[in-house]
């Protein structure tokens, strides 16, 4: 008998899109002006960043490796442009998204070489990324710089009937799904799954690792370019803040850490969670404090229940 | 029988090996014992000892150094043993936020004496530790997740709590411990780089020669032979996060303490740092070759670069960029991983 129980367990992204449809409807009945047309370029604009480090945190874990650089990487793209890139005259669309995500895609793989060539421990490998990407987004930006008119601008509102925060987010998963037609995304899984049964059918792991980084390192450009869009300003200091989010975003859509398991739509309806439960929370007048408060907790009882009601094995204990 | 009616393997395991070269020998030195970083620190006092010459003339100044050392290895002390048993505790910046919370309101704002806001740190931070290791096994939940969520909870807690007043002073008696003007036993130096030498002897002893400290080594190579083995790894896990927010706890009363006052980002830069100590100091993942003297020699060459760094008129931001560097160099030169093909 198929259950809602079992459904949730056969799809991964199931829970956090059923959360996220219980937190949209406490937010309609909170402000009923929510989804008005008025508002909906603006909060998919704030949402997008947080859906794209998601994304950029991904293909990593999927791999069975962490990136908890992508974060820092997506505040590094926000600086370079605003701080460098605009006030130098490289920044016209033409020169500064290829420029920009070309960078990230190099950053990403930078850090993948790290962790398959050099064989360091990913948490180690991408910590070691991290320091060096807030150290050159400090040094870019100390203090917040303001970014003159620019086409990014665009991105934060609406082009006609289209909100302009649809496209970052509309190209990001544009290439998921070409990529799942291509047998990159099947061999993603399997190394994630089992890396040794993998590499004995004949994946190159390595080159598959690798590219799992440099597809996270583009989506966290393209991550950077959003949050561009929504601040209009250089802000070196939201490194650690979006390094822990786009983890907590993934997992909560139900992404396996340890790999093979999940995929940017779970990660997609995770960042939607954080993000309507932070306007609920807004919404209802409750502190700030508060707000990082319910974060936390939400994150601990979806990962506690992901591992007990709705894991697809018994789970038995580390024995 | 001569030799050569054995098969490789009879004679692989009859035939003595030949004598280790120099070499080897060296190799397994260096990845045994942490000499690499004993050698990386004394190149690096060397190259402060010229660049800043105020250092022969006034020996005191090293003081300095040794609290910043001494607090950033307590903060790092409870990872070291996370990270020896195979997790992550992210949760480290918010214990360091509620211990420096309280030591910040407990006397100032609740007229809490300093022993039972020590106590109540000890406490909280311990019990929130002991769930997230008994969690954390008993579920087969990623650590680092899970510290994630219980680290922004302390901290969303902590700032709640204090519900915006970050003016409090910590106690008299925590200040005299940390704060560089503090003396010990007549000698110009702050109690606290004792407190965490001393801890630093006892936390050595127990990993290296009490049965408790190899059951957990064992239960981080292997968890599983570790509990064929009849080690209660459940108990392991609970007390190793126990520990870790104790510690995390204390480091945050003694850095409200040694600053004079908190903020909410107090824990974020001791959390990264801390992390950039461990594996400095050569604790990798889940393996036998990790302890807390090789932290505090991580501890003490982060915070000698970070002096050289800051000495030559580079910023904080520069010394990030050298932390990175520098983990990324030394983690590469012992912390490899296996190959996938030599797994297979």
């Amino acid at each position: 008998m198929k259950t809602p129980i079992t459904f949730l367990r056969q799809h991964s992204w199931a829970f956090a899109a059923a959360l996220a449809a219980v937190l949209m409807a406490i937010n309609l009945a909170v402000s009923p002006s929510f989804l008005s047309p008025d508002r909906l370029p603006t909060t998919l604009a704030t949402l997008a960043p947080f859906v794209l480090v998601g994304f950029a945190s991904t293909p990593a874990i999927l791999s069975g490796g962490i990136d908890v650089s992508v974060g820092p990487l997506a505040t590094f793209i926000n600086c370079f442009f605003v701080a460098v890139l605009l006030p130098n005259g490289l920044g016209d669309w033409y020169a500064a998204i290829p420029l920009l995500l070309l960078m990230s895609a190099a950053i990403g793989t930078a850090t993948g070489i790290l962790v398959t060539v050099v064989r360091l421990h990913p948490v180690v490998a991408s910590t070691g990324v991290l320091f060096v990407l807030i150290g050159l987004s400090i040094t870019i930006s100390k203090v917040p710089v303001s970014a003159p008119t620019n086409w990014s601008e665009g991105l934060a509102k609406a082009f006609g009937w289209l909100p302009g925060a649809i496209i970052p987010i509309g190209i990001a998963t544009l290439a998921w799904i070409v990529l799942k037609r291509t047998a990159f995304v099947s061999n993603l899984l399997a190394t994630g799954e089992s890396d040794i049964s993998a590499y004995g059918s004949g994946v190159n792991v390595t080159a598959v690792r690798t590219l799992a980084y440099t597809l996270g390192g583009l989506f966290a450009g393209v991550a950077g370019v959003a949050l561009s869009a929504l601040l209009q300003s250089s802000q070196s200091s939201l490194a650690y803040t979006y390094a822990l989010l786009g983890l907590a975003a993934a997992v909560l859509g139900g992404t396996a850490l340890g790999g093979g398991k999940g995929g940017l739509l779970g990660t997609f309806f995770g960042a939607l969670v954080l993000y309507l439960l932070q306007q609920m929370l807004t919404a209802l007048g409750v502190q700030s404090s508060l707000v990082q408060f319910a974060f936390g907790l939400v994150l601990v009882i979806g990962v506690l229940l992901g591992a007990t009601l709705l894991a697809s094995r018994p789970t038995r204990s580390r024995a | 029988m001569n030799d050569a009616t054995y098969t490789d393997i009879t004679r692989s395991l009859t035939t003595p090996l030949p004598p280790p070269t120099v070499w080897a020998r060296i190799r397994r030195l260096a990845l045994e014992t942490p000499l690499i970083q004993v050698g990386i620190l004394l190149v690096l006092v060397a190259v402060m000892v010229t660049l800043i010459p105020a250092f022969i003339e006034r020996p005191i100044a090293a003081v300095s150094i040794l609290t910043l050392a001494a607090l950033l290895a307590l903060a790092a002390m409870g990872q070291t043993l996370v990270v020896i048993l195979g997790g992550l505790d992210l949760a480290i910046a918010g214990y360091i936020t509620f211990g420096a919370m309280i030591a910040g309101n407990a006397t100032s704002r609740l007229g809490w004496s300093a022993p039972f806001a020590f106590l109540v740190v000890v406490a909280v931070c311990g019990g929130v530790g002991a769930l997230v290791g008994w969690l954390c096994h008993r579920y087969r939940v990623e650590p680092l997740v899970m510290t994630l969520g219980i680290g922004t909870v302390l901290t969303g807690g902590s700032m709640f709590l204090a519900n915006g007043d970050y003016n409090g002073q910590p106690p008299q008696e925590l200040k005299a411990l940390a704060q560089l003007s503090g003396t010990t036993f007549g000698l110009p130096v702050p109690p606290v780089i004792f407190i965490v030498l001393a801890l630093g002897v006892g936390l050595w002893v127990f990993l290296a020669k009490t049965p408790a400290g190899r059951r957990l080594y064992a239960t981080g190579v292997n968890p599983r032979a570790a509990a064929l083995t009849r080690i209660r790894t459940s108990v392991v896990w609970t007390l190793v996060f126990a520990a870790s927010g104790v510690f995390a706890g204390i480091a945050g009363m003694f850095l409200a303490a040694f600053g004079s006052g908190w903020s909410i980002s107090i824990g974020d830069p001791y959390l990264f740092s801390g992390l950039a100590a461990v594996l400095v100091g050569g604790t990798t993942f889940g393996s036998v070759r990790g302890g807390f003297t090789r932290t505090a020699l991580g501890a003490l060459i982060l915070t000698v670069l970070s002096t050289i760094i800051i000495s030559q008129g580079l910023s904080e931001a520069q010394t990030r960029i050298v932390y990175g560097l520098i983990i990324l160099a030394v983690v590469s030169l012992y912390g490899r991983e296996r190959r996938v093909r030599d797994r297979f």
